[in-house]
C-alpha cells in the first residue's frame, strides 16, 4: 500500500497542515503558560492552614487569615443553585424530550434555553438586584427597618441556578435522547404509563449524562464572579440574618472563593495577591476534580450498552 | 417513603435550631476606600463585644449616604465632606487618610504644586521634560480612580476645582490597580492612600512630604477625613456606641494606624510604652 | 385500576413548569427592557449614535439623578458600541480561525499523550474565572504592551487625549482570545469527533490525503457545531464584564482606525464593564435607566447571536446533517 507522503500533497494542504500544528502548538504553550503561573503562584502562597480559618478583617497577610469561610460559601451556593437547576432542567429536558406537543412550545422553550444559556451574568445579577430587593421576597434576604437589603445566599442561589439550567438541560436530553425507542414502546406494551417508564426506566438509564449535566453546571457556577460580586453582599464570613441557624445564614451574606479572590487581588481593596493565588489554586484544584468525575461517569455510563 | 420521612426531620431540624447566643448586626455601607480600615475596626470590635457583628457593603461613598437616608444601612463611610444633598444625614469625622502621589522606580520627580498636578490631570501638561527633576522625556501616563468613589470626588474637588479629569486619565477602579499601573509603567503618576507608600515612593506635594506625622496634622495638602455618616436624629444606640469607640479608644487608634490610616482623635498610647526605634 | 400519574397528568404538570420557566425568562426580558425604556425613549435611534463625550454624558446622568433637579437621560453611546462590536468581533473571528485549527490538531493530528493532556487542560481552562484572567491582563499584557509595543512618539502624537500606556483594544481582544478560545475548541472537537468515521475511512480509502479528507468531509460535516460553538463563544465575549473592566481601558473613547497601528493600541470601554464599573450609582434613577437600557442591549444582542446560529444552520439541514 502506498503510503501517504507528505511531499505529493499539494501546498494548500500542507499550508494547512503547518498551521495545525504551529496553532496547535501555540496553544499548547499558552495554556501550559497559563497553568503553570497558576499551580506556581498558588503553591507557593497556599498552606494547609488557610483552609480551615476563618478569614478576618485584618490588615496585611499576617491579620488576614484564611478562606475557610469563601470556600463553605463556594460549596453551599452551588449547592443552592443545583437544588434548584436540577429538577427544573431535569423536568424540562423530559418534557422536551417525552411530550413536546404543541410543537410550538416546543420550539418556544429550546429557543428560551438557549437564550438563558448565551444571557451575560451582569445581566442577570443587575435582574436579581432589583427582585430580591422588593418586598415580597423580603423571605430571601435580610430585612431591617422595613427595607429589604436583597442581596443573600438565596438571592445568588437563584440567579445562579439559571446559569446551570442550560447545562443540565441538554445533557440530559442528550442522554435521554440515546435511549432507543424500542425501550418506550416494550415499557408501554407491559402496561406502564409513561410517568412511570420514566421514573424507572428511562431516567435511571440517563444517569450519566444528567451527572455530567450537574457536573458540568456545578463547574459553571463555582467560576461565576459578576452574579457572585453583586449579589451576595461580599461580607468575608458568613453573617446569618434573623434567628433560626440553618436559614439565617441562607439568607445572610458571605462570600465565595470568586469574590475572595476579586477582593484580594489587585483589582479589589483587600490587597493581598498571596491569598488571592491560593485561594484560585483551590478554586482550579476543584475545577480539576469535578472534571475528572465527569469523565469516569462518563466512561462507567458507557458501559451501559443498548442492543 | 422512610429516606423521604428521615430527609423532612433533619431539615426541619436544621432550621428550627434557634441560633445560639443574640447577636446584633449592624448594616453599614459606603466607601471603598475606607473598606480596609472600617472591616479592621469592625473585627477589633467585634472581639471586644462578641454580640455584635457587623455587614458592610462597599458601593461607594455616595451609594452609602443615600443608603442612611433611606434607611437601609445604619450608618455609612464616606471620603469626602458632606454636599447639600445629603440632607438628613449628619457626618462625623472617623479618621485621616492622605492621597499619596506615586511615581514610578525611575522617575525622580521629587515635588509637585497642586496646580501641576492638576494640570496634568486636566490633560494640559503632557511630557515628562517639563518637570525637569523627573529626569524623563515621554509622554505623561496619569492613573486615576473612576467615577464611582469618594477618592475621586475628592481629588476632583481638591485638585481639579471640581472639573472631571481630562481624557487622558486612565479611570482603574481600584487603589490597588493604580499601584500596579504606576509600578509597572515608567512613565505613571497616580495618587492612592497612604498604605501604598509600602509599594512606591510618594512625591512631596506643594514641598510637603506625605507620610504619617504630616497627614495626622493636616499639613499634607490632600489630607482628607473619612466620614462616619448617621440618620440626623435616628441613630441606632448601639451604632453610636461603635463609633464612639473606633474614634477614641486606644485599641480603635492602634488598629486604624495600623491599617492604612492615621488615628486623629484617639486617645494616644501612654509615653513610656513608646520605644525609641526610628520610624522606617 | 386507573394509575393515578395518566400520561395526559403527566403531560399537563411538566408542561406547566416548562411553561413557568418561560414566563420567567420572558418577564426577566420584560423586566429589564422596561427598566430601560427611560433612557431609549429620550434618545430615540441617537442612543446608538455619537455626540459628544460619553464619559461626560454618563457623568451628567449621574449627577442629574443625585442633586435632584430635572433627570437628564442624553445617551450616544455610540462609543462603548464600536469598541464592543471591534473587541467581540476581533476575538469571535480570531478565536474561531485559531479554535478550528487547534481542534483539527486535537482530533486528528495529535500524539496522542499531546491529546491526552490537552483534553482536560481544555476544559480546566474553560473554568478559569474571568478574574484571573483579568489579573493575567493587567500583570502581564498590559504592562508588555504599554513598554514594548508603543512608541514615545505615538504616545505624544495623542498627549492629552488619550494615555496610550497599554490598555488597549489589543489585550482585551487578546484575553478575550483566550478566554473563548478553549469553549470552542470543546463544542468543534465534539462535533468533529461525531462524524461517522465511514466517511472518513471511504475518504481515505479513495486516496485523498489526511489534511484534505479532514477539512472537506469531517469540518464539513461538523458545520453546525462549529455554528453552535461560535454562537456560544460570542454570547459569552459580550457579556464579559469583569475582565474588560480591567484591561480594555476605561474611556468612552472611539478607536480611530485612520490612525493605523495606533489604532491597536487605544483604549475604550465596551458596554459590559460599563455597566461594572457605574454598578454603584444605581441609586440615581437616570443611571438606573440607563444601566438597564445596557443590560438590555446585551440581552438582545446574545438572542440575535442565537437567531444568527439558527439561520446559518437552516441551509446545512438539507444535506441530512444533524442539525
Amino acid at each position: 500500500m502506498q503510503r501517504d507522503r507528505l511531499r505529493s500533497w499539494r501546498l494548500g494542504d500542507r499550508v494547512g497542515l503547518g498551521l495545525c500544528w504551529a496553532l496547535g502548538a501555540l496553544f499548547c504553550a499558552i495554556a501550559a503558560a497559563i497553568v503553570i503561573y497558576m499551580l506556581v503562584e498558588g503553591l507557593r502562597y497556599l498552606r494547609p492552614a488557610l483552609l480551615v480559618t476563618h478569614p478576618t478583617g485584618g490588615y496585611g497577610e499576617a491579620h488576614s487569615g484564611g478562606f475557610l469561610d469563601p470556600l463553605l460559601g463556594t460549596f453551599l451556593v452551588a449547592a443552592l443553585a443545583m437544588v434548584v437547576a436540577l429538577p427544573v432542567g431535569i423536568a424540562v429536558a423530559v418534557w422536551l424530550s417525552e411530550f413536546g406537543r404543541p410543537a410550538g412550545l416546543a420550539r418556544a422553550t429550546e429557543s428560551t434555553i438557549e437564550m438563558i444559556a448565551g444571557a451575560p451574568s451582569i445581566v442577570l445579577a443587575l435582574f436579581g438586584t432589583i427582585i430580591f430587593q422588593s418586598g415580597a421576597l423580603g423571605l430571601f434576604s435580610r430585612t431591617a427597618h422595613g427595607v429589604v437589603f436583597g442581596r443573600s445566599f438565596f438571592a445568588a442561589g437563584a440567579m445562579l441556578s439559571l446559569v446551570a439550567i442550560p447545562l443540565v438541560v441538554a445533557n440530559t436530553r442528550e442522554g435521554l435522547q440515546l435511549i432507543p425507542a424500542h425501550v418506550r414502546e416494550a415499557s408501554y406494551a407491559v402496561g406502564k404509563t409513561k410517568a412511570a417508564t420514566i421514573r424507572r426506566i428511562l431516567l435511571p438509564a440517563a444517569r450519566p449524562q444528567m451527572a455530567t449535566g450537574a457536573i458540568l453546571g456545578i463547574g459553571r457556577v463555582i467560576g461565576d464572579t459578576a452574579i457572585i460580586v453583586i449579589l451576595l453582599g461580599a461580607t468575608l464570613t458568613f453573617n446569618g440574618a434573623g434567628g433560626l441557624s440553618g436559614l439565617s445564614t441562607l439568607r445572610g451574606t458571605g462570600s465565595t472563593l470568586t469574590s475572595y479572590i476579586y477582593t484580594n487581588s489587585p483589582a479589589g481593596e483587600g490587597n493581598q495577591p498571596g491569598k488571592a493565588y491560593a485561594a484560585a489554586f483551590v478554586l482550579l484544584l476543584m475545577v480539576l476534580v469535578l472534571n475528572a468525575s465527569v469523565d469516569l461517569v462518563a466512561r462507567r455510563g458507557r458501559k451501559h450498552r443498548w442492543n | 417513603m422512610k429516606f423521604r420521612l428521615i430527609l423532612g426531620a433533619a431539615l426541619a431540624l436544621a432550621l428550627a435550631v434557634p441560633t445560639a447566643a443574640s447577636a446584633t448586626t449592624l448594616i453599614a455601607s459606603g466607601s471603598v476606600a475606607a473598606q480596609p480600615v472600617l472591616q479592621a475596626l469592625f473585627n477589633g470590635y467585634h472581639k471586644a463585644h462578641p454580640g455584635i457583628t457587623f455587614v458592610y457593603t462597599a458601593n461607594g461613598g455616595n451609594a452609602g449616604v443615600k443608603d442612611v437616608q433611606s434607611g437601609r444601612s445604619q450608618f455609612a463611610g464616606q471620603a469626602r465632606p458632606p454636599l447639600p444633598s445629603d440632607a438628613g444625614t449628619t457626618y462625623v469625622k472617623g479618621y485621616l487618610d492622605g492621597l499619596c502621589v506615586l511615581v514610578n522606580k525611575q522617575n525622580s520627580l521629587h515635588s509637585l504644586t497642586i496646580s501641576q498636578l492638576g494640570d496634568i490631570y486636566a490633560g494640559r501638561l503632557t511630557d515628562w521634560k517639563t518637570f525637569p527633576g523627573a529626569h524623563l522625556t515621554g509622554t505623561i501616563d496619569p492613573y486615576g480612580r473612576d467615577a464611582n468613589g469618594g477618592t475621586y470626588n475628592f481629588f476632583s474637588q481638591a485638585v481639579l476645582q471640581g472639573n472631571p479629569p481630562g481624557g487622558n486619565v486612565n479611570a482603574l477602579s481600584s487603589d490597588g490597580l493604580i499601584a500596579n499601573a504606576v509600578k509597572q509603567d515608567k512613565y505613571g503618576i497616580g495618587y492612592d492612600g497612604l498604605a501604598y507608600t509600602r509599594l512606591l515612593r510618594p512625591i512631596k506635594v506643594a514641598g510637603i512630604p506625605c507620610d504619617h506625622a504630616n497627614v495626622a496634622s493636616e499639613r499634607y495638602p490632600l489630607s482628607r477625613y473619612i466620614y462616619y455618616v448617621l440618620p440626623t436624629g435616628k441613630a441606632d444606640p448601639q451604632v453610636t456606641k461603635f463609633i464612639d469607640w473606633a474614634r477614641t479608644s486606644r485599641a480603635a487608634g492602634g488598629i486604624i494606624n495600623n491599617s492604612g490610616g492615621v488615628a486623629v482623635f484617639n486617645k494616644k498610647p501612654p509615653k513610656h510604652h513608646k520605644k525609641r526605634s526610628t520610624r522606617r | 385500576m386507573a394509575p393515578r400519574w395518566t400520561d395526559a397528568r403527566t403531560g399537563r404538570l411538566l408542561g406547566a413548569l416548562v411553561c413557568a420557566v418561560l414566563l420567567t425568562t420572558a418577564s426577566m426580558l420584560l423586566f429589564v427592557l422596561v427598566q430601560g425604556w427611560p433612557s431609549f425613549a429620550h434618545n430615540g435611534l441617537h442612543w446608538f449614535g455619537s455626540g459628544g463625550s460619553v464619559d461626560v454624558q454618563i457623568r451628567n446622568i449621574f449627577l442629574s439623578g443625585e442633586t435632584g433637579t430635572h433627570p437628564v437621560y442624553t445617551f450616544h453611546a455610540w462609543p462603548l458600541v464600536w469598541s464592543t462590536i471591534l473587541i467581540t468581533g476581533g476575538a469571535v473571528v480570531i478565536s474561531l480561525v485559531i479554535s478550528l485549527f487547534v481542534s483539527a490538531f486535537i482530533v486528528e493530528f495529535a500524539p496522542e499523550p499531546i491529546r491526552a493532556v490537552l483534553r482536560p487542560v481544555i476544559r480546566l481552562l474553560a473554568a478559569v474565572p474571568s478574574v484571573i484572567y483579568g489579573l493575567i491582563g493587567v500583570l502581564v499584557v498590559v504592562p508588555f504592551i504599554g513598554n514594548h509595543l508603543i512608541s514615545q512618539s505615538a504616545r505624544a502624537s495623542k498627549a492629552g487625549i488619550i494615555s496610550l500606556s497599554g490598555y488597549s483594544l489589543l489585550a482585551a481582544a487578546v484575553i478575550l482570545t483566550v478566554m473563548i478560545s478553549p469553549l470552542m475548541v470543546a463544542v468543534f472537537s465534539d462535533g468533529m469527533r461525531t462524524v461517522p468515521s465511514g466517511w472518513v475511512e471511504g475518504s481515505l480509502g479513495l486516496g485523498v490525503n489526511r489534511w484534505r479528507t479532514f477539512w472537506k468531509i469531517v469540518v464539513r460535516t461538523a458545520r453546525p457545531a462549529i455554528v453552535a460553538g461560535t454562537v456560544l463563544a460570542a454570547a459569552r465575549a459580550i457579556g464579559e464584564a469583569v475582565m474588560l473592566a480591567m484591561v480594555s481601558g476605561s474611556v468612552g473613547f472611539s478607536p480611530n482606525p485612520g490612525d493605523g497601528w495606533l489604532f491597536f493600541v487605544e483604549p475604550s470601554r465596551p458596554l459590559a464593564p460599563t455597566i461594572i464599573k457605574n454598578s454603584e450609582e444605581l441609586s440615581s434613577p437616570p443611571m438606573h435607566a440607563t444601566l438597564f437600557a445596557i443590560a438590555s442591549v446585551l440581552l438582545l444582542s446574545s438572542a440575535l447571536f442565537s437567531l444568527v446560529g439558527w439561520a446559518a444552520k437552516q441551509p446545512m439541514k438539507k444535506y441530512g446533517v444533524r442539525a
